[in-house]
């Protein structure tokens, strides 16, 4: 086990690098960094050739990088465009994705493999079809277009929650965002969880726990389900970093203040420093959530041996 | 008897039409017998032997027609509840497969604790010294620290002991062994037969073996009940069949075993397919393959004709495969 | 957020159970995406006509999933609907007349009238002209963008499948960082600096980032065929490597690729309009379901018409060829039968 971790830490880095190399060239190659450095004014040429100097943009890209990695490393993730500290933009920023994360996880897990178990066990009853079709459509409609109608019917027809989120973001604000945010998720974990308990429970092993005479309880929680969640687990471990990646849309139709807001902020002012910092977190977060779901893995399934 | 199955009838309902699995079994077992059942995959054996059980996938399966009785039982008139109570305590399985019929993660003394945790209501500490016990009686070497272990870390052979053990973990007073032996080496094949048969002896079970290996069968089982396309075709005591089979398929099935003492002929073959249990042929269902069949072979479904005492053929013509 | 590949590519796929672990076929690995998970059970389904033709084999893969699909009602609704769009994508006068781009600021946010059914949005325009000439941009970048995604990603994956080695390690690293940047993410930084108001750039982001899916996807569904017996019989029998992977393997692993390819076609519709919305996907005066409904929202009290219109025919469109995957998926996937 010790050794397929490192060996699994070893593999990271080239990702690592890689995912915050693409991600540094698009901001840099693609786009103008001192433009977003003099705010929304347009530079005068002697202050941005200073700014250049300043900021070692004159160096070649790949200096750049190293020297910005090197920072990083240290705890420097440098200045966003208002002039604090990128850092304290992630202290104010993170828990907020965080608080949103966990709240469309839960709603994953319970609603999720709720759903799904009970039409994985009822395939090709109504409510099973019937749940199928309702993920269809959660699927095929975008996350901003049911964020919107949730929005319009929730907060501005019915008026059961403030259409935009303030800046303290509590949980109880979180809620709706959150289902919004987990929306299509929650219909794969439906569906990935209805197809393994299906499968699952044709397996010679519940034939055999059934002629155990167990009670039907017992054949579905310790046999099937034990067996059909693996899967399941591990898909919504790696969506984690999926979703807080992904909280952009959400957050924005929201107005709540987490990762996505300052991100699309640092794109929209073309601040390499914040864009660059937040990807680098959220890249990180991916892949240590994907380590341990690895890890997680090999202890929901005994046949699974690391070496 | 321990077991009568009578004119029992199962029906899968598909998409592509109503496939007739068993047509009317009529079997028994008594305490310390052995039954062989006979037959070609798709002839109802283990069809009967899951509706026995109780474990027939319905839908699309379906008893149509027929009765179980079990110690004086109808086990098709029982609650779900009471007939669960049967299953594993008065009567247990032992599949083909022990390496996917075992919960891959589970460690099988957990598989095997569960017996006496849910049927007997032990602790799951008692369950586990009573799991080390059964996997020491089935002779499986340093039962005490294996019992942690999971399945995918055991031979084909042990695997098999541990089905055994689970089937015999609550004494049943009948066991259906599906094929116990067919997914092993060999060599391995023999010991299990032999432990399976001793166990047995031991605690005085009735075992209905289900096989399509008519070596098994010749050294461990006192009766046999061939089966074709869903019905029994002949039943009899062991060396009766093996002496003069009655029916033609019986014999085209012993003509078929290479024998040391016909080296070099050529092997015999029965003719033909089993049929498609969506279009069984009229009359006597084997009548497209048989070398004897006659007109009213293609008309007249054959009753069970009496040859001797405890000894049954459906086939129109017994006398004359009897004797010829 | 509709990302492309739904709900985010994700996993890192190297180093994963079918490489570490005791069992390779169980990998249901982690996490996986529903077009992944659904094609990947496909690789393991024997699939496909033999190469010896579908006329010397009246019961092929092929046939029977096409006499499945003839009478799967899901299958014919979602391929009318499907029709119908690339129809109106052709010939959008034929059923709204008048210019999209005509709008009349006297208007702005009225609901349905004689000649506009759906209203008008902030600026006056006619939403149902909009909406129905919107279905052009969308058909477009999906089928542009799942073209290109298809060709670029199974002609990589397929032969790092085939060739194994180093190029399939660097393959499989290589996809590994495109799996771990987040989609939407990507995009917004990318386009944020195009200008270009056509579809081409949102196009060439989607293959960019879509490729390293069905690349993963082709690669399995390769290594799969690979170990068919007939083709090992095939090696053995001394074919050469172009015959094999063109008249042996690819037949074989191209169903999970057209699978998840339909799938993901609707999900690239979807993800053009989210980027759109974001601002920085398609352009004013591109008319696009995904600007219209970022145009509408500011409205949403007072005109909830002017988003609902074109949010419907989007879910409608993603819906359509989502289920069409889904269906061409069970006919193609023998174990279901």
């Amino acid at each position: 086990m010790g050794r397929y971790v490192i060996r699994r830490l070893l593999q990271m880095i080239p990702v690592f690098i890689g995912a915050t190399l693409l991600i540094f060239l698009m901001v840099n190659v693609m786009g103008d960094p001192i433009a977003g450095l003099c705010g929304d004014r347009q530079c005068d040429p002697a202050t941005a050739a200073q700014l250049e100097k300043e900021f070692g943009l004159d160096k070649p890209v790949w200096q750049q990088y190293l020297t910005y990695m090197g920072n990083v490393f240290t705890g420097d993730f440098g200045t966003a465009f208002n002039g604090q500290p990128v850092t304290e933009l992630m202290a104010t920023a993170f828990p907020v994705t965080i608080r949103l994360t966990i709240i469309a996880i839960v709603f994953e897990i319970v609603i999720g493999i709720t759903l799904g178990v009970v039409t994985g066990l009822r395939r090709g009853r109504p409510v099973d079809s019937g749940v199928l079709l309702v993920t269809l459509v959660v699927i095929s409609v975008p996350t901003f277009v049911t964020g919107l109608l949730l929005q319009l019917l929730l907060g501005v027809k019915w008026g059961w929650i403030k259409p935009s989120v303030s800046s303290d973001a509590t949980f109880g604000e979180l809620i709706v965002p959150g289902l919004v945010l987990a929306s299509v998720s929650l219909a794969y974990v439906t569906r990935l969880t209805r197809t393994s308990i299906a499968e699952n429970k044709r397996s010679d092993y519940v034939r055999t726990a059934i002629a155990k005479g167990l009670p039907r309880r017992r054949v579905v929680t310790r046999h099937l389900l034990r067996n059909s969640l693996i899967p399941v687990v591990t898909f919504i471990g790696t969506d984690i970093g999926a979703l807080m990646g992904g909280a952009i849309v959400t957050e924005r139709i929201f107005n709540i203040h987490g990762v996505g807001f300052q991100l699309y902020q640092g794109i929209l002012r073309q601040n390499t420093q914040t864009v660059v910092g937040f990807v680098t977190v959220l890249v990180l977060v991916f892949l240590v959530a994907n380590l341990l779901v690895d890890l997680l893995y090999a202890v929901l399934d005994p046949r699974i041996r690391y070496a | 008897m321990l077991l009568e199955v009578h004119d029992l009838h199962v029906e899968f309902r598909t998409r592509d039409g109503i496939a007739k699995a068993v047509n009317g079994v009529t079997y028994g077992v008594d305490a310390g017998e052995t039954l062989a059942v006979l037959g070609e995959s798709g002839s109802g054996k283990s069809v009967t032997a899951q509706a026995v059980m109780g474990i027939l996938d319905t839908p699309p399966g379906r008893i149509t027609g027929g009765r179980i009785l079990f110690q004086g039982r109808d086990l098709l008139t029982l609650k779900e509840e009471e007939r669960r109570k049967v299953r594993g305590a008065e009567m247990a399985m032992i599949f083909q497969d022990a390496l996917s019929s075992l919960n891959p993660v589970l460690s099988v003394g957990d598989q095997l604790g569960e017996m006496f945790v849910v049927h007997r209501g032990m602790s799951r500490k008692d369950a586990r010294a009573k799991a080390v016990e059964l996997m020491d009686r089935v002779r499986i070497p340093a039962a005490k620290e294996r019992v942690r272990q999971y399945p995918h870390q055991f031979s084909g052979g042990m695997r098999q002991r541990i089905m055994i053990a689970m089937a015999m973990a609550l004494e049943p007073a009948l066991i259906i062994a599906d094929e116990p032996t067919t997914a092993l080496d060999v060599t391995v094949q023999a010991q299990v037969m032999e432990l399976l048969a001793e166990l047995q002896r031991e605690l005085h079970m009735g075992l209905i073996l289900i096989t399509h290996d008519l070596g098994v069968v010749a050294d461990v089982a006192d009766r046999i009940a061939v089966m074709y396309a869903g019905r029994i075709v002949e039943s009899a005591p062991v060396h009766d069949i093996y002496k003069a089979p009655a029916h033609p398929y019986t014999r085209g099935l012993l003509d078929s075993i290479p024998r040391l003492d016909q080296k070099g002929q050529e092997l015999y073959a029965i003719k033909g397919l089993p049929p498609n249990l969506m279009h069984i042929p009229p009359g006597c269902a084997f009548h497209p393959r048989c070398p004897m069949a006659q007109d009213v072979c293609r008309t007249d479904e054959p009753p069970l004709y009496e040859v001797e005492e405890e000894r049954g053929s459906a086939c129109h013509f017994w006398r004359e495969c009897l004797h010829g | 957020m509709p990302e492309p590949m739904p709900p985010e590519p994700l996993l890192s796929g190297g180093g994963r159970v079918p490489e570490d672990g005791a069992i390779a076929a169980t990998g249901m690995g982690g996490a996986m995406d529903l077009a992944t998970a659904e094609g990947e059970t496909l690789e393991r389904a024997p699939a496909g006509p033999d190469g010896t033709g579908p006329t010397d084999r009246p019961r092929s893969l092929w046939s029977d999933a096409w006499r499945d699909l003839r009478r799967n009602p899901v299958f014919i609704l979602s391929g009318l609907v499907i029709l119908f769009l690339v129809f109106v994508s052709l010939w959008p006068s034929v059923i709204a007349s008048g210019s999209p781009l005509k709008c009349d600021l006297a208007k702005a946010q009225e609901g349905s009238q004689q000649g506009a059914p759906f209203g008008y949005d902030g600026q006056g325009c006619n939403v149902y002209t909009r909406t129905v000439y919107g279905a052009r941009t969308s058909v477009t970048v999906g089928v542009l963008a799942t073209l290109g995604v298809a060709l670029f990603g199974s002609v990589l994956g397929g032969l790092a499948g085939f060739f194994g080695g180093v190029w399939d390690s660097v393959l499989s690293r290589i996809t590994d960082i495109f799996f771990a940047i987040p989609v939407v993410l990507g995009g917004l930084v990318l386009l944020s600096v195009v200008t270009s108001n056509t579809v081409w750039p949102v196009i060439g982001f989607m293959v960019l980032l879509g490729w390293p899916q069905i690349s993963r996807i082709a690669r399995g569904s390769v290594i799969t065929a690979k170990q068919n017996d007939y083709v090992q019989a095939a090696r053995a029998l001394g074919a050469s490597n172009s015959r094999m992977l063109l008249r042996h393997i690819a037949p074989n692993a191209v169903a999970p690729v057209i699978v998840v390819a339909t799938i993901a076609l609707g999900t690239y519709i979807a993800l053009e309009a989210t980027l759109s919305y974001l601002g920085v996907g398609l352009k004013p005066p591109t008319v696009s379901w995904g600007i219209d409904i970022s145009a509408a929202s500011p409205y949403i009290r007072n005109a909830p018409h002017a988003l609902l219109w074109p949010s419907g025919a989007l879910a409608l469109t993603v819906l359509a060829f989502i289920m069409l995957g889904d269906a061409v998926r069970d006919a193609l996937d023998p174990k279901l039968r």
